[in-house]
């Protein structure tokens, strides 16, 4: 999971570096740039910490596989 | 939401990812995981759409139309000096708003007018960067302007319905409002931007926004 986080921070914070790059650049092109650089970006970094979550490996609890001792 | 607290906002996240990329360890835990989620999901998305709004916003204001070259002869018939020119008297006379003058009269104020405004605002981009963009006076639009527009705002005002060359013929009110009479196009407010036609005499206001 570790390698993982780190592969969709940076992708995260690429695209928030980008993001903020085109909110101070005052030129049309920056929302184009916003949405298709950054929003692409942020978009799979995003989906890829959702997928992460679904398919992470099982990590048994304390209490998973535990039989009550009567 | 203002430009600068977007901004914030979009660093502030940054910087929370970027700790938890340095110290992954932190996501161990229940509460790490909460705030994994937090810092990957909320805030990124929440971000960007906060981006996204504030850029459509921005998008509507006179000063980012007249960032494109090819609109400066545009934002300059603005300030004509010269009460027969229908967008200048406009802007100078705050009959919209000044730092929304552009999108005021060519948004479309029928359902999803916005949504093809920005349509057209991303066709607008790609001739402009990846086509061959006209000559500012030969710039046309891409249909006749709809009395629609005007009505937006002329429509029940005093001046327009009381109005003495809208009342001359009892015909011509009923044809504005009907849309069979165009404002602009049927010599009564045909004068609007003129660019490329303004000649030597011509004279600018210094005033405004």
């Amino acid at each position: 999971m570790g390698k993982r986080l780190r592969v969709l921070g940076v992708l995260v914070i690429l695209g928030l570096l980008v993001e903020a790059l085109c909110l101070v650049w005052s030129k049309p092109i920056a929302f184009v740039v916003l949405v298709g650089v950054g929003g692409a970006l942020i978009g799979l970094g995003v989906l890829f910490f959702l997928y992460s979550l679904v398919f992470a490996p099982h990590q048994p609890t304390e209490t998973s596989g535990v039989v009550p001792d009567n | 939401m203002p430009t600068i607290a977007v901004v914030i906002l979009v660093l502030f996240s940054a910087a929370l990812a970027g700790v938890i990329v340095v110290r992954p360890a932190i996501t161990a835990s229940r509460a790490g995981k909460i705030v994994a989620f937090g810092v990957f999901f909320f805030l990124p998305v929440f971000s960007l759409l906060a981006g996204m709004e504030n850029e459509m916003r921005r998008s509507e204001s006179t000063a980012f139309c007249l960032s494109c070259h090819i609109m400066e002869p545009y934002g300059k018939s603005l300030h004509i000096d010269d009460p027969s020119y229908l967008a200048g008297a406009h802007y100078q006379n705050h009959r919209v708003p000044a730092d929304q003058a552009c999108y005021t009269c060519h948004t479309d104020y029928a359902m999803f007018g916005t949504f093809r405004a920005k349509l057209g605002g991303l066709r607008h981009l790609y001739i402009y960067y990846l086509g061959k963009p006209p000559l500012p006076q030969d710039i046309k639009l891409y249909k006749p302007f709809n009395n629609r527009e005007c009505l937006h705002c002329h429509l029940g005002a005093r001046s327009f319905e009381q109005g003495a060359t809208h009342n001359a013929d009892p015909a011509t009110l009923p044809a504005i409002k009907a849309g069979t009479l165009s404002c602009i196009s049927s010599g009564c407010h045909d004068v609007v931007h003129n660019v490329g036609r303004w000649g030597d005499k011509v004279k600018f206001w210094d005033g405004g926004s």
